[in-house]
């Protein structure tokens, strides 16, 4: 990457401010994650609030980061190294936004939840597979900041975990609408935060793919191991 | 790869139009170029780029041997046109600029009509067998300058009297009067106002069908806009030649990528 600052100082402060408000977003998501999760763990309606509440302030920087990178695109023309950074940080302020949402939505159905009797274990589960998310959200992140291809590779590989999380959740749950009907209503809720989690999966996936773009000036081409064996047939009728 | 990729690299892989090998120039004791190997292909727009006093005109001045014009100068190494070496001893510099034709910087009609600017090339080289046949010539490299329609009603008026940019585009039609096989732009736009660089750009866009061009721009913008290929100059050097894409998206040496994006003059 290009450590060498522009002749045109305020090009330098442009992209800065620009990254600065990626980096901003990436912390405010980080957070809305594991909050999403404990509420969910500790039955924590106020937390539960504060992070459906937490997500305007998500929504407003994706706008105002939008915002300065067309902002960027029309006055200053970058090219090169400096194209791919602006391009990386649409991308990841899309991704970014779509993950806040996610969490917003574990947080409704945490409401939802906490009216009906609970499900064994189910939560320290969902906890454990947003604690893994989150990792590797913080990685993709220090990655993107420290223009480590390496690291983002590395977040790449390890979504397969999250995804062998989420079939073995899906699973469970089934086993359980199975035993007892009147477990369908919660399970379906929890089938969806597992849902949605895993979904931010795949978004961290993407952000550690723009970080080898913005680095290597190309996207990885392989394809990587996918852990989710639901949409194959016979993993109990997925 | 892409539809234009794919047209772009068939024409590529044909033998290239002009063939530069170890090239060096000096003006006295000034190294100018230093050891330039470059293949330019037909049919396409090449973009020479880099800072001013990097070489890029030098080099470009060595296509059609302009640098003989400059006693202090000297050209060594090989540049061959369709394999047959320019600086050969039988070869005549005027035949050679008849089929390598050159625009500058600012538009310098002569003093002359605009049909006797376009006519004069064509005249001395003795490529009209009678009257009709230099009107039709005259005719085509307007047409082919993008100029026909705004000036023939007028053709004995001077050409000095056209605006900025007609007036480069009466230039262009001039140097594509002799029937050139290869156009040299040094920086054909950069006294021309938007439009008028604009007109310019599409012209040199439908040139590419029938010349090889190859242009010398100060702005990046307008290489990228323009040309296929890009060679980037540098203290003499050419430090990378690469398709115009790449060169714009993810260039190959850090010169490049410094220079384009504003971090070295």
């Amino acid at each position: 990457m290009e450590h060498q600052s522009h002749i045109l100082h305020a090009f330098d402060r442009d992209l800065e401010s620009i990254q600065a408000n990626i980096m901003k977003m990436g912390g405010l998501v980080e957070a809305a994650i594991a909050q999403a999760a404990t509420a969910l763990e500790t039955q924590d309606a106020d937390l539960a609030q504060s992070v459906r509440a937490g997500d305007k302030a998500i929504d407003a920087l994706e706008q105002q980061v939008n915002e300065e990178a067309a902002r960027i695109l029309a006055l200053r023309q970058p090219i090169a190294g400096d194209l791919r950074t602006v391009l990386t940080v649409f991308r990841l302020s899309g991704s970014l936004e779509r993950m806040g949402d996610y969490a917003k939505n574990i947080a409704k159905r945490t409401g939802v939840l906490m009216a009906m009797a609970p499900i064994n274990g189910s939560a320290k589960s969902l906890r454990r597979m947003a604690r893994q998310v989150e990792l590797m959200l913080k990685d993709a992140l220090d990655a993107y900041i420290q223009r480590d291809a390496g690291l983002a590779a590395d977040v790449r590989t390890r979504d397969v975990e999250v995804d062998q999380m989420y079939t073995a959740l899906f699973r469970e749950y089934l086993t359980f609408m199975m035993e007892d009907p009147r477990n369908i209503t919660a399970c379906m809720h929890l089938h969806f935060i597992a849902k949605n989690i895993e979904r931010m999966g795949d978004h961290v996936t993407t952000i550690a793919e723009e970080v080898i773009y913005l680095v290597d000036g190309a996207y990885p081409d392989d394809d990587r191991e996918k852990g989710d064996q639901t949409t194959q047939g016979g993993a109990n009728g997925g | 790869m892409n539809v234009m990729q794919q047209v772009e690299a068939a024409v590529t892989q044909t033998a290239p139009k002009i063939s530069a090998k170890a090239v060096d120039v000096f003006y006295g004791d000034t190294h100018a170029i230093k050891a330039v190997d470059v293949e330019i292909a037909d049919k396409m727009v090449t973009a020479f780029i880099g800072p001013s006093g990097c070489g890029k005109s030098t080099f470009l001045r060595c296509l059609n041997r302009m640098n003989d014009t400059i006693d202090s100068a000297r050209v060594t190494g090989r540049i061959d046109l369709d394999g047959e070496d320019i600086y050969a001893p039988r070869v005549d510099p005027v035949q050679l600029r008849a089929k390598v034709g050159m625009v500058f910087q600012k538009p310098n009609p002569f003093p002359k009509s605009i049909y006797d600017n376009v006519a004069y090339g064509p005249r001395i080289h003795g490529l009209a067998r009678d009257k009709s046949d230099l009107d039709a010539i005259v005719e085509k490299s307007l047409r082919r300058a993008a100029l026909w329609e705004e000036v023939k009603d007028r053709l004995t008026a001077p050409g000095t009297g056209l605006s900025g940019g007609q007036q480069q585009r009466l230039c262009i039609a001039r140097a594509i009067a002799t029937g050139p096989e290869v156009l040299l732009m040094d920086e054909p736009c950069s006294a021309l106002d938007p439009i008028a660089t604009a007109q310019v750009e599409q012209l040199i866009d439908e040139l590419r069908s029938r010349f090889c061009v190859v242009i010398v721009t100060h702005s990046m913008a307008q290489a990228s806009r323009v040309s296929q290929k890009t060679a980037f100059f540098h203290l003499g050097e050419l430090v990378e030649f690469d398709d115009t894409d790449r060169i714009f998206t993810n260039p190959g040496d850090h010169r490049t990528e410094s220079y384009i994006t504003g971090r070295i003059g």
